[in-house]
């Protein structure tokens, strides 16, 4: 018998790389995953976003079949991830999140047993990401740091050469210089036409990374778009310095224009949604002086939590 | 064999080389410091006469009938309890610790999201188990033989591995119930409980049925009896105690796997 039995023929298929349609999956009383639909398109890097019990973990186990769904429809690179989980887990790469790893063994013992598993790796190319993660791979792992832990579990899935790396709170503990490196291979695993399925609840490297991002809240996507879509719908904080006093009763006629303070000639708000109104009142005034501040996903999530609440 | 099935035999295998050294190492010394005492027993009319005036009933519950004996000092002295006891442990301990203790730990996800069946993952480990308690057996064993020979123990050597062998398939019926239950519910207390229940009641049921008219025909209802309710040191190892334990040992490894391809994964 081979451990790979039932490998099927990979459908090559232009479809998305996930789609999730209705994906719920309870613990008994417990409703992880209240229905989730989302699709993650080819080559693209994902974030996937959302606090400690969100249902990031728990979709993402779905997508590996290692959980099997309440209810609802997964679709994996075409795949079904249960009925063809073999083929599915070979073009895909996943780093856990919690991670466990078995602490008597080195990196490299780690390395040369998902790679017999895996049918195989790259020599050089594993060298050459230890290198870049500045990963001693002859130390036990139970020697190794947290972070050195997180970097054996970095290499292991960027070496895989998946088409899927799915990526569970991958930066947790990892330096500054690291997490930058962490970035770059991201960059270069997109650039080689590889999808990116990145969780998190660091909202800075998701920003810095991906393309769009679906935001999840007690089970449910409260919100799916691209990065740049999801900041503008954040709110800005806007400072306008007049030559005189400022026009309060027309500003204070302008739509989404939220928490005003006035000090002598200065105009301070909380601007909520275009800014357009805004520029045209400002294009009849004397105005020395503005400041928008630039909106960052930390404040759209946070305001979408907001609303949500 | 493929690199995928050393890996899936050989991985947990390697895991388990000190737990297995370690029952190796009890072994000998369980084995050589018994039979160390041997030759004052064979020259000492005095023990064995006081042991046999104990009562009848306790004679059997511990296994000291004919305790002058080479046979009944071997049965006495370690393969009455002791010895299978060792056996049923290590069977429950490494089957445990290659299935429930590693999910629940959380260290099986990383290598259940790699591609390889689960039915093939859990074959490999069920393997590694089983090889280990052949290992065991045949420590066991060699070293008994050896300690026979040293001690002059006149014993007919098959008879000794009729008895080793078959406690060795009393460990492998305990880790296939393990690795059954590990299989269903990936909690180590539970394949723990379950193991270490089956071993101690049905050592109970050998030892003490005897002691009722009532319940002494069923004796060897439970595995224990399965094993060594023959006296396998007199009488040698029937081959139905060897499919008795050897089959069902098999079967529970295999049946889980059905239960394992439709449930969660638990993750740490």
């Amino acid at each position: 018998m081979d451990a790979t039995e039932g490998h099927r023929s990979e459908p090559l298929t232009d479809g998305p790389a996930i789609r999730i349609e209705g994906l719920v999956k309870d613990y008994g009383l417990v409703h992880a995953v209240r229905g989730i639909d989302l699709e993650v398109r080819r080559g693209e890097v994902f974030g996937f976003l959302g606090p400690n019990g969100a249902g990031k973990t728990t979709t993402i186990r779905c997508l590996l079949d290692l959980l099997r769904p309440t209810a609802g429809r997964l679709e994996v690179l075409g795949l079904d991830p249960r009925r063809d989980a073999l083929a599915l887990r070979g073009r895909v790469a996943y780093m856990p999140g919690e991670l466990r790893l078995p602490e008597r063994m080195t990196g490299a013992g780690l390395v040369a047993a998902i790679g017999r598993l895996r049918g195989g790796l790259d020599a050089k190319r594993r060298d050459d990401l230890a290198a870049r993660l500045d990963l001693d791979l002859t130390r036990r792992l139970r020697d190794l740091s947290s972070g050195n832990r997180r970097k054996v579990a970095l290499l292991l899935a960027f070496l895989a050469d998946a088409e899927l790396l799915i990526l569970d709170e991958p930066t947790n503990g990892l330096d500054p210089l690291m997490q930058r490196e962490f970035l770059t291979l991201v960059r270069e695993a997109r650039q080689r036409g590889t999808t990116i399925f990145l969780s998190s609840h660091v909202l800075s490297e998701v920003q810095r990374a991906a393309d769009r991002v679906a935001v999840l809240r007690q089970g449910r996507v409260l919100a799916l778009g691209d990065v740049e879509e999801l900041r503008r719908r954040a709110r800005q904080r806007v400072e306008v310095w007049f030559a005189g006093p400022p026009p309060l009763g027309e500003l204070a006629g302008l739509s989404g224009l939220v928490d005003q303070h006035v000090e002598d000639h200065r105009f301070s708000a909380v601007l909520a949604g275009s800014i357009e109104p805004l520029l045209a009142l400002l294009a009849h005034q004397r105005v020395v002086s503005m400041l928008v501040e630039e909106p960052d996903l930390e404040e759209a999530f946070l305001d979408l939590y907001e609303a949500a609440s | 064999m493929s690199a995928r099935w050393v890996e899936l035999i050989g991985g947990p295998f390697r895991a388990s080389w000190r737990a297995a050294l370690g029952w190796s190492v009890a072994f000998v010394l369980l084995i050589v410091s018994t039979m160390a005492f041997w030759p004052a027993f064979r020259g000492s009319s005095g023990i064995t006469t006081a042991i046999d005036q104990l009562p009848a009933p306790l004679l059997t519950a511990f296994g000291l009938e004919g305790f002058g004996t080479p046979a009944g000092y071997l049965r006495g002295g370690l393969y009455e309890l002791v010895m299978p006891l060792c056996f049923a442990a290590a069977g429950v301990l490494f089957a445990n610790s290659a299935t429930a203790s590693e999910e629940d730990s959380g260290r099986l996800e990383l290598f259940v999201s790699q591609p390889v069946s689960r039915a093939a993952f859990f074959t490999g480990r069920a393997i590694a188990v089983f090889a280990w308690l052949g290992v065991l057996t045949m420590v066991a064993l060699a070293v008994q033989l050896a300690s026979d020979e040293v001690f002059a123990v006149p014993i007919d050597a098959g008879r000794v591995a009729a008895t080793v062998v078959l406690c060795g398939l009393l460990g492998a019926f305990l880790a296939g119930l393990g690795l059954a239950v590990a299989r269903f519910v990936a909690r180590p207390q539970m394949v723990l409980s379950a193991g270490f229940g089956i071993a101690y009641t049905s050592y109970l049921i050998l030892a003490l049925f005897p002691l009722s008219s009532l319940l002494a025909p069923w004796r060897e209802i439970a595995p224990w009896g399965w094993a060594l309710g023959g006296d396998p040191l007199v009488n040698g190892g029937d081959a139905w105690r060897y499919v008795l334990l050897g089959v069902p040992a098999v079967l529970l490894a295999a049946v889980g796997v059905l239960a394992f391809e439709r449930r969660d994964i638990r993750s740490a």
